[in-house]
């Protein structure tokens, strides 16, 4: 039975909407979704409007449970893929299912990454992905009058918008590396401290984390160069790295993320990348750039389904804000969100 | 008490140790506290070629009947386990085995078949088991083990039911299959915290519980040793023969001897020989033999001896399903044999009913000198409950039989024609009383004698004794929210606690039903019947044979038809098809 | 394979078949060392035992223990996607290095003495491998180094937080110690001519290596501030650490690329990139090696090549441009193309382009050797000049140090060869009875341990370099050693005997036993493949397979008329004439 069958790993907002998109542009197929979480379909770029008490959990949620049903779109919950084989179109799923595909995008998003240097602290820092995560940061809150944020990605500027709501205390230490796929400078620097200090925000330009721990009465002691700070909690934002590392043994182009062309193509018959996932050259912006943002996201899932579904569209970089950084275009929502 | 309210299914391929799991479980929460209603379905073959399932209802009040719906589906073998995904809720939980021996073609893993909203668990139980205890035959106590910690289960409940079933075969053992349990509910407390918030937890309910699991056919064998039997005669037929292997092991602790004959001919005759000789015994069959004692019962009724016979019934006719459960020997039970035979035939519908009426089906044998069939089922005899046993009385073991007094001796009677039907007894070598019996009618001595008035006489005074039996009897048992509902539900045998169980609920939904729990067979309280009857509109009588056996016994006695609903699928009754039923008559 | 009570030693060809696809480790060691062998003896805490076997084959186990690139890790069959990580074999190396007892008994020669010379140019690990086996056959040996010290790139172009002076320095001395003439300082081309050399000794052999840098070609490359790794590398193990900037960009993807940038920290820089042309997917190091580079502060950067150096005199910016990988090609690596427009300019006070090194050229002997490279026939190591012979990195360009061990020692075979006419070295595949394995099935389940280094990372900046990784602890080593499934072993079903119960099916962890129709063997009669079968009247064989057995004996034990066998099977690589040992 020579069935088509396209599967998209991921279930986020580039994942679900290149399905929808799919589903409506091959009535017959069969489509599947593989996702590692237990966790509906919901809106990332909400939470911190969840954890500031703006939305409800319901309103996290874009999609009816029987919305699939209705598509006829297989969801697979709590299954991870474990290995991709483009050359025999299979790939392998963590409880050793093998599964035939002859169409598949990689909506497989990122992970809040920690650089190396902090990781001895990990323990000790909160990061925001998931529902469940941003259930932890309600529940820690509650007790906590001061938060210091570590990064400088757009969740980061989300994150203390929403704790600036909660009336919080808020430190802000910016990060060079949290800035990915921008490149730092002074420049953006400046920017990204005068908006912050005008919402209210105390900045700590930049410094070298010396330590964190605990002390006796559960507050947090950071030691930034030479000066510490206590603070309730410490939220950690260095942007999300693609997580991607499932990939490593079957032969696609990754760097940063998985390299794709103009029309999200890795390189492989039949293979998009889409959504946090894929680095993309774009000539537009003479350089590679991952999307970031959630409108993008969702155009990008798109864009991929269309061509896997033999449409030839190119991601284009278009938005409601372009951000320039020394000559380069970047694609971001960044300054409309704060 | 909680509303908790959890079935959990185990299902695995025979070899898997499938059942011995759900036995676990059922130990480990009844010691927890809960209640457990809990029943398995196996092949015949011992390995390799079937499916095993064990299901158990758990709940904080004692549970009438198995849900319809799975709340919880542990899959040892996944390939069997998917044929149930259709039994398991929506929003159900699987838990699998996510690293099996060798690749799966996609399809072949139950994860490809959970549904949407369905929580999936990997849990290496395989890899868990050889890396506790170097070997996968604990693979399914690793698979308790995450089921316990996901569920909120303290792993001390589970310990003591596997040092309980483990302990006897030996330190090595007993250690092997802790290590196994414990490395599976290590896995779920660490590996598993992905989205086990939503479950329901399974908290201890009470210190140290006094309540004991037992199947139908064990706590049939415990009352017919508390009522003091000392002989057990039988023959091996499925589901009757644990009975005989518990008897077998107990009965001769209490001096008394379990004889396995050699067919159910010679199994009755001895049971009527014993009581004849004044001593307790009894058998236990199926439908097929129940058919071979036919003509010795009515013998019994004939000579007015006492027997009790346990006939659990399964599928038939003839040899029939042996592993399936049916409710169609209410015929043969009831009106097998030649002749104008009355015998007292009793139906408990749950476990501690089958412990109360084996007791009482001795003293009314001894009381009425008569054979007493207690009608149970595959279902009920296999299934396992908790319950706290009754403790036993004077009146368990004692001597229900109506001697005669002393002024009757050297003018013996022993057929005489009394008041009540029942003629005093003498037994046997009793100094001063002489008489025969025989099978042929007889005089009121016992003497063979055919003339037409007697026997016209005979039959009257063994019909009166009969029906004088009635007030000894479990009457019949009203469950009524209203004056006049609109449907009123009667049915017997487990199928009642089903049934009952969907009269509940369709009371809850505002609709006007009733139910009404049949125990006597024979003779029936058709007073008591008759006037639920007329209080009820219609009259639905579910039963788990084709003919509908029940409503043709008790049928006349409504004023119009009854509505049967007869099913004879092998598996009891569910909730639900009963449920629509009601609707599609009340709405 | 028929048993007997004596061990076999075998020369069979499907035996030497059986024994590529069943040892996979050893297969994939270019000295074929022993390596089941080895871990066991780390188990059985025998490290000196342990140290031996691997002394035998690979000669250096103190320095390859830290710094081998360890192709038969990555073909170790614990290693396969479903059973989890490989065994740390190189970690145990290191291990027994660290643990045996340190006297280690010297050699003695294996034949008399022959009395014939040999030169060896190049006291790297080619040459110093091929000394050895050379001065142990019995001739004598005169070794000529360029530089100070022996050891090649071991000495120059590793550094010492990769691998102690002084371990190096040991196992070097061993080796020399074996009556070797070594002369440091000896320049082929300048102090001494090859023509000459050809003239005094029977035989010369070139392992000189690459040491000729790759030039990048682009403008501004000879502007103060920008050095080849190869260069900078050696100046500091010699003592000249060269002067580095605060901002430091390393060019390549090697290990030279990533001894720079570590070194360049060491030596005060702030920020030091390694920039790639291709991705960190492609990065031929090890993961370890990548993640301590990291923890240090090395940060990588990808899809870049330098264009031009800018800067007037003085290294000041560097331009690149963004690459773009296509899909692998025939040798492996990605293709990658330039992308027109994307030029963009980093900041930098240093540059280290470490992008590779190749032969240098030695002074034109004759119209056989040109552009001044020797060439040998391919496997023979002769030249077309009679009693030349070169070997190792010279000949194949940068490889390993594994590699090139194992070149220096096939080198010195064929010369002996050349010189008795006879073998020197010979293959036996040992089979011998043996007790099932001891191995309970929950070892296979105790995760990798990961070596401890040196904590916390100030330490590692000290002024005298500190060695990073630590090694495992006795205890550690023990415990990692559980882990190699011992694939030696060898476990057979008598078909004959077999009733076809499947119990050993049953209790199998994976698809390792099969019932089949049909096996395919080789021209050598080694077996292939098979084809299964679920079909009862077609099953003409019931099989272990063990190319996927993980040798956990369940079979053998649970088989109820006892029908399965286990064996020992050995690849043993050694010089004929050695005694065998007991």
């Amino acid at each position: 039975m020579k069935e088509e069958h396209f599967i998209i790993i991921g279930m986020g907002p580039s994942g679900t909407k290149a399905a929808i998109t799919l589903r409506k542009q091959a009535p017959e197929a069969r489509i599947t979704i593989l996702s590692k979480d237990a966790e509906r379909a919901f809106t990332p770029h909400m939470l911190p409007d969840f954890i500031a008490g703006k939305i409800l959990e319901k309103d996290l949620y874009p999609y009816d449970p029987s919305t699939w049903d209705d598509l006829d779109i297989h969801i697979r919950r709590c299954q991870r893929v474990t290995d991709v084989s483009p050359g025999n179109g299979h790939l392998l799923l963590d409880h050793r299912e093998v599964l035939r595909f002859t169409g598949l995008i990689l909506a497989v998003g990122g992970r809040p990454q920690i650089p190396e240097p902090y990781l001895p602290f990990q323990d000790l820092m909160s990061t925001l992905k998931t529902v469940k995560d941003a259930k932890q940061w309600i529940e820690k809150l509650e007790g906590v009058d001061s938060v210091l944020v570590i990064g400088g990605d757009l969740t980061s500027l989300a994150v203390a918008k929403a704790l600036l709501h909660l009336g919080k205390k808020v430190f802000f230490l910016i990060n060079e590396d949290a800035f990915w796929p921008l490149r730092y400078d002074m420049d953006l620097m400046r920017k990204v401290s005068e908006r912050l200090s005008q919402g209210g925000v105390e900045v700590i330009p930049s410094g070298k984390l010396g330590g964190l721990f605990r002390n006796a009465n559960g507050k947090t002691q950071v030691r930034i160069d030479d000066r510490t700070l206590q603070v309730g909690m410490v939220g950690t934002f260095f942007g999300l790295a693609p997580d991607i590392r499932f990939l490593a043994r079957s032969g696609f182009s990754m760097d940063r993320g998985i390299l794709v062309d103009e029309y999200l193509n890795t390189g492989f018959e039949g293979i998009y990348a889409t959504g946090d996932c894929a680095q993309v050259y774009h000539p537009g912006l003479r350089d590679y750039w991952v999307s970031i943002g959630y409108e993008n996201a969702l155009n990008l899932g798109r864009i991929a389904a269309l061509n896997l579904a033999g449409r030839r569209v190119q991601a284009k970089v278009s938005g409601e804000s372009i951000f320039k950084v020394r000559g380069v275009n970047v694609n971001t929502s960044w300054w409309v969100e704060f | 008490m909680s509303r908790t309210d959890i079935t959990v299914e185990i299902c695995g391929m025979s070899g898997d140790g499938t059942i011995a799991a759900g036995g676990l479980l059922n130990d480990a929460l009844a010691e927890a506290g809960f209640s457990i209603l809990a029943f398995d379905s196996y092949p015949a073959e011992i390995r390799g070629f079937g499916r095993c399932i064990t299901r158990s209802r758990i709940t904080g009040t004692q549970p009438l009947a198995l849900s319809d719906k799975t709340d919880v589906l542990i899959s040892l073998d996944d390939k069997q386990s998917i044929s149930r995904i259709p039994i398991l809720r929506e929003n159900g939980a699987v838990l699998f085995d996510n690293h099996p021996p060798a690749f799966l073609p996609e399809g072949e893993s139950i994860a490809a078949h959970v549904g949407t909203e369905m929580q999936l668990f990997g849990v290496p139980f395989g890899d868990l088991a050889s890396g506790a205890s170097g070997s996968l035959r604990g693979r399914n106590l690793a698979a308790l083990g995450a089921f316990a910690s996901l569920f909120g289960v303290q792993a001390e409940s589970f310990h003591q039911a596997i040092e309980k079933k483990f302990g006897p075969k030996g330190e090595a053992v007993l250690d092997a299959n802790l290590k196994c349990f414990d490395a599976g509910f290590e896995y779920g407390l660490k590996d598993l915290d992905d989205g086990s918030d939503g479950l329901p937890k399974l908290e201890r309910q009470a210190e140290g519980s006094e309540a004991s699991l037992l199947s139908g056919n064990v706590a049939i064998a415990r009352a017919a040793l508390d009522a003091g039997i000392s002989l057990y005669f039988g023959y091996p037929i499925t589901p009757a023969t644990p009975i005989m292997e518990y008897l077998a092991k107990e009965l001769p602790k209490t001096g008394g001897k379990v004889v396995q004959m050699e067919d159910e001919i010679s199994s009755i005759g001895a049971v009527l020989g014993s009581f004849y000789a004044g001593k307790r015994a009894m058998t236990a069959t199926s439908g097929p033999g129940l058919a071979l004692m036919t003509e010795l019962i009515t013998h019994g009724v004939m000579a007015e001896i006492p027997a009790v016979i346990l006939d659990a019934q399964r599928g038939g006719p003839a040899t029939g399903l042996p592993t399936k459960t049916e409710q169609s020997d209410l015929h043969a039970a009831v009106y097998g044999g030649p002749g104008d035979s009355p015998r007292i035939v009793l139906a408990p519908s749950n476990v501690l009913e089958c412990y109360q009426f084996t007791l009482k089906s001795f003293q009314l044998a001894e009381k009425y000198q008569i054979p007493v069939i207690l009608l149970t089922s595959f279902y009920l005899d296999n299934r396992v409950e908790t319950l706290r046993l009754p403790s036993r009385t004077e009146t368990d073991t004692g001597d229900w039989n109506v001697y005669p007094d002393d002024d009757s001796k050297g003018n013996y009677r022993r057929f005489e024609i009394t008041e009540s039907g029942i003629s005093p007894r003498a037994l046997p070598g009793s100094e001063g009383f002489i008489f025969t019996t025989t099978g042929l009618e007889h005089s009121e001595r016992g003497i063979p004698e055919y003339g037409g008035d007697n026997h016209m006489r005979m039959s009257e005074k063994r019909h009166r004794k009969i029906a004088s039996a009635l007030p000894d009897l479990p009457p019949p048992r009203e469950f009524l929210k209203n004056e006049k509902p609109d449907l009123g539900v009667i049915s017997w045998g487990p199928t009642f606690g089903t049934a009952l169980e969907a009269v509940e609920k369709a009371q809850e939904e505002g609709l006007s039903v009733a139910a009404l729990k049949i125990t006597s067979l024979f003779p029936y309280h058709a007073e008591a019947i008759g006037q639920f009857m007329q209080r009820c509109g219609d009259i639905l009588i579910p039963e788990l044979n084709f003919q509908g056996q029940l409503a043709n016994l008790i049928g006349h006695l409504h004023r119009k038809e009854v509505i049967r609903l007869n099913q004879v699928t092998g598996s009891p009754m569910e909730v639900g098809t009963i449920f629509d039923k009601i609707r599609s008559i009340v709405d | 394979m028929t048993r007997k009570a004596d061990p076999i030693q075998s020369t069979r060809a499907e035996d030497f078949d059986y024994m590529k696809v069943n040892v996979p480790c050893q297969d994939a060691c270019p000295v074929l060392t022993n390596v089941p062998a080895y871990i066991r003896a780390v188990y059985e805490n025998d490290f000196t035992l342990s140290y031996n076997i691997n002394l035998e084959s690979n000669l250096f186990p103190g320095v390859l223990g830290r710094i081998c690139s360890r192709p038969c890790e990555s073909k170790c069959r614990h290693g396969e996607k479903e059973l989890g990580k490989p065994v740390n074999i190189c970690y145990l190396k290191r291990a027994a290095a660290d643990f045996r007892d340190r006297q280690v008994p010297r050699e003695t020669l294996i034949h008399h003495r022959i009395s014939k010379n040999v030169a060896i140019v190049g006291a790297g690990p080619s040459g110093l491998a091929a000394a050895h086996d050379l001065a142990l056959s019995g001739l004598s040996v005169s070794v000529l180094e360029a530089m100070e010290k022996p050891g090649g790139m071991l000495y120059y172009g590793i550094p010492a937080f990769r691998l102690p002076r002084a371990v190096l320095t040991e196992e070097i001395e061993r080796v020399l110690d074996l009556g070797i003439d070594f002369r440091p300082g000896i320049r082929l081309g300048k102090d001494i001519t090859l023509a000459g050399l050809l003239k005094d000794f029977d035989a010369v052999l070139l392992a000189t290596g690459c040491y000729h840098p790759r030039r990048l070609n682009i403008p501004g490359e000879a502007f103060d501030g920008v050095f080849s790794g190869l260069q900078f590398m050696m100046d500091l193990n010699s003592g000249r650490p060269p002067r580095v900037g605060k901002k430091v960009l390393v060019l390549g993807a090697g290990f030279t690329a990533f001894d720079c940038a570590r070194s360049a920290l060491r030596l005060g820089a702030e920020d030091v990139s390694i920039c790639l042309r291709r991705t960190e997917e492609d990065l031929a190091v090890t993961r370890e090696e990548v993640l301590e580079a990291k923890r240090e502060g090395v940060r990588i950067e990808s899809l870049m090549v330098a264009k031009t150096i800018l800067g007037n005199g003085n290294l000041k910016r560097v331009e690149f441009i963004r690459t773009r990988p296509g899909l692998p090609g025939t040798a492996g690596k990605r293709e990658i193309t330039t992308i027109k427009g994307s030029e963009f300019v980093l900041d930098a006070d240093t540059v280290i382009a470490a992008t590779g090194q190749g032969p240098e050229p030695i002074p034109i002997l004759d119209e056989r050797t040109p552009e001044g490279i020797v060439t040998v026939e391919k496997g023979s190591f002769r030249s077309p000049v009679a009693g030349l012979f070169a070997a190792g990195d010279y000949v194949t360009g940068p490889s390993t140090v594994i590699q090139a061990i194992a070149a220096g020692r096939k080198a010195a075979a064929a010369i002996v060869t050349e010189m008795t006419g006879r073998d020197c070295r010979e293959r036996v595949v040992r089979i011998e009875d043996t007790v099932t394995t001891d191995r309970p099935r929950t070892w296979d389940f105790l995760p990798t341990l990961e070596i401890p280094t040196l904590e916390p990372m100030q330490d590692r900046f000290d002024i005298n370099p500190k060695e990073v990784e630590l090694g495992y602890a006795e205890e550690q080593a023990q415990t990692e050693s559980k882990r190699c499934y011992l694939c030696y072993l060898h476990y057979e079903i008598d078909i004959k005997r077999c009733i076809y119960c499947r119990y050993c099916i049953d209790v199998a962890p994976r698809d390792c036993i099969k019932l089949v129709k049909r096996m395919t063997t080789n021209e050598n009669g080694a077996v292939t493949g098979f084809e299964e079968t679920s079909v009862w009247r077609d099953v003409n064989g019931i099989i272990i397979d063990n190319s996927r057995c993980i040798r956990c004996g369940a079979c053998m034990k649970i088989c109820p008329v006892d029908c399965i066998s286990v064996s020992k099977v050995q690849l043993l690589e050694r010089p004929i004439g050695r005694a065998e040992e007991a």
